[in-house]
């Protein structure tokens, strides 16, 4: 497969790659211009050219204070579903994949099931739940709920890390009399320690990313995550589309930065992309 | 009875406490996450598909009508636009990113230089945030300062209007592809590569062709992957909620209703038993998949 290419081979390959970058290009790169226009320059005289660019929007995005509560509140909620799943994802997964007993197998289908259920199924069920607890509107109350595809995720590709890590290490510390708890978290934990960075990030990714549970759980402007926040500028009467760039670029860059360099950690093959979100 | 006595007591009990000590750390360490599943995944499925048999809304506990919410929805235009515009929606996202995924995938297995900038620059759309790209796409389509628009008029053809019933549908699809193929062409890709080396070599001995090798060699190669890859992405396709709701909320006149954002609607207006019901309606279809999904998933 990889032999020598034909130079029309050539030409015709690269005019492919070519023609693809510009269709991933274009929409990012038309984002980028409109998130630094006016809105004079986006509706009176639209072009795909950048005449004046300013960063008005962002100075406006970044000035308000209601955008600076939904990117803390995403914070939060992506900060807190991401630490309490992967504590507890770490000991579930260490138990799937050390320990023998009872049920495991089952417990082990039940993580892969509800790592594939999504959320549309679940979100009317839990909107009855979600409110019976009193957690309607509250961060709390959707930190609880990421948890539904936070810890599924984080236990599946933890999994994976510790199943590569031979066995012998941790029994060559428990029989230098530490226990097996120590032999996890001095041993084991240290040596999957860059397979953890990745876990959190590609579990931050999908809690700050979230929208359909985040727009159910939240109803009052102060509560509101950042998806939901620029979902309302869409939906309401007035667009600003320069500002709802502004805000989605603002949202995409951060988190896109740590995708990528969290990308190098992951086993090569499914794993590598295999990531709901 | 007779007891065969291999070992002494005192080693064979403390063997057994061992092993007992052993399952009891296990399940204590698996505890946590299980509780959880239990509590946010498994209850509420059951009770998603106890509420659908009831005529439950906001504030009430509802009663079982059996079948009633089922046999109205199944009268409901909405609901039936919602099944057609679901199978259209992934039956042709998905074939293209099929196509499309293991093309690209080909092109980057060659000896193409600079392969690490093009698989980084292929994986953009999927490692932005879902709403980031859906947002954009909605900016691309807009009548009024869209870029599409800009070009189209540009080119002399004029205002056009992307997001109208005849074209709302494949302004969704196409979205919809450009967000979700990297996912494919980045497996698929990792799967080519670890094809042997040798069987291609082999197969240049005897003389087989380009097309021979592919059918023969390399699809028996990267066909586990592939099937796992359409499984996952063809259940995320199926219930994703933001390309519909934040590109056109379902409409104009349900020409993109798709179930998830049909649930959603339901819920609004508060007539929990129904909108259940919608979700439930579905489960047949996901159960089965996820079914496979498992299996499939447990062999890795």
């Amino acid at each position: 497969m990889l032999g020598k290419l034909t130079l029309r081979q050539k030409i015709f390959s690269y005019a492919c790659l070519v023609l693809l970058a510009i269709l991933i290009l274009f929409p990012i790169y038309y984002m980028l211009t409109v998130s630094l226009k006016t809105n004079r320059d986006i509706y009176r005289v639209p072009s795909l050219l950048l005449p004046n660019p300013t960063l008005a929007n962002y100075a406006e995005l970044l000035g308000r204070r209601g955008f600076a509560v939904n990117m803390r509140n995403s914070l939060i909620v992506a900060g807190s579903a991401t630490v309490i799943s992967v504590l507890i994802s770490c000991l579930a997964a260490y138990s799937l994949v050390r320990l023998r007993y009872r049920g495991r197998t089952w417990i082990g289908r039940l993580i892969l099931f509800s790592y594939l259920t999504p959320a549309s199924l679940l979100f009317i069920p839990l909107a009855v739940i979600i409110s019976r607890l009193q957690l309607g509107n509250t961060l709390q109350g959707l930190i609880f709920t990421y948890l539904t595809f936070a810890a599924p995720l984080s236990t599946w590709l933890l999994m994976g890390f510790f199943r590569n890590v031979p066995v012998d290490l941790e029994e060559q510390a428990m029989v230098d009399g530490a226990t097996r708890l120590e032999a996890l978290f001095h041993i084991l934990l240290p040596v999957i320690a860059p397979g953890l960075v990745a876990v959190s990030v590609f579990t931050f990714t999908g809690a700050w990313n979230e929208l359909l549970l985040a727009l159910i759980f939240t109803t009052s402007p102060e509560i509101r995550t950042v998806p939901v926040a620029l979902q309302y500028l869409i939906t309401g009467d007035v667009f600003r589309w320069g500002l709802i760039m502004a805000g989605a670029v603002v949202a995409a860059v951060p988190i896109m930065t740590l995708y990528y360099l969290s990308q190098r950690f992951v086993v090569q093959g499914l794993a590598a992309g295999a990531v709901k979100t | 009875m007779a007891r065969p006595v291999v070992l002494p007591t005192s080693v064979r009990a403390s063997r057994i406490s061992l092993s007992r000590r052993t399952s009891l750390l296990g399940y204590a360490l698996v505890a946590p996450v299980v509780i959880c599943l239990l509590i946010l995944v498994v209850y509420p499925f059951l009770f998603g598909v106890a509420i659908s048999f009831t005529n439950r809304e906001i504030g009430t506990e509802g009663q079982f009508v059996g079948l009633a919410n089922f046999i109205y929805l199944s009268r409901l235009p909405s609901f039936q636009k919602s099944i057609v515009n679901t199978l259209v929606l992934v039956g042709v996202v998905q074939t293209m990113k099929l196509v499309f995924g293991l093309g690209i995938a080909l092109l980057l297995n060659q000896a193409i230089r600079a392969r690490q900038f093009w698989r980084g620059l292929i994986l953009l759309p999927w490692a932005m945030p879902a709403f980031v790209a859906y947002l954009t796409w909605k900016l691309l389509y807009l009548p009024q300062g869209g870029a599409f628009n800009v070009i189209s008029v540009g080119l002399g053809f004029g205002n056009i209007d992307f997001l109208s019933r005849e074209l709302a549908m494949p302004s969704v699809i196409l979205a919809t592809f450009w967000r979700g193929f990297p996912f494919w062409v980045i497996s698929f890709l990792a799967a080519l590569q670890s094809v042997p080396q040798e069987q291609y070599e082999a197969a240049a001995i005897d003389g087989a062709s380009a097309w021979q090798r592919f059918w023969h060699i390399t699809l028996p190669g990267i066909l586990p992957v592939v099937l796992v890859v359409v499984l996952l992405s063809t259940i995320w396709t199926t219930n994703s909620f933001e390309n519909i709701w934040l590109i056109t909320q379902g409409g104009p006149s349900d020409a993109t209703m798709t179930f998830p954002v049909l649930a959603y609607y339901g819920l609004q207006t508060l007539r929990i038993g129904e909108a259940a019901a919608v979700s439930v309606a579905m489960l047949p279809v996901f159960v089965t998949m996820a079914f496979i999904g498992v299996k499939m998933l447990e062999k890795e």
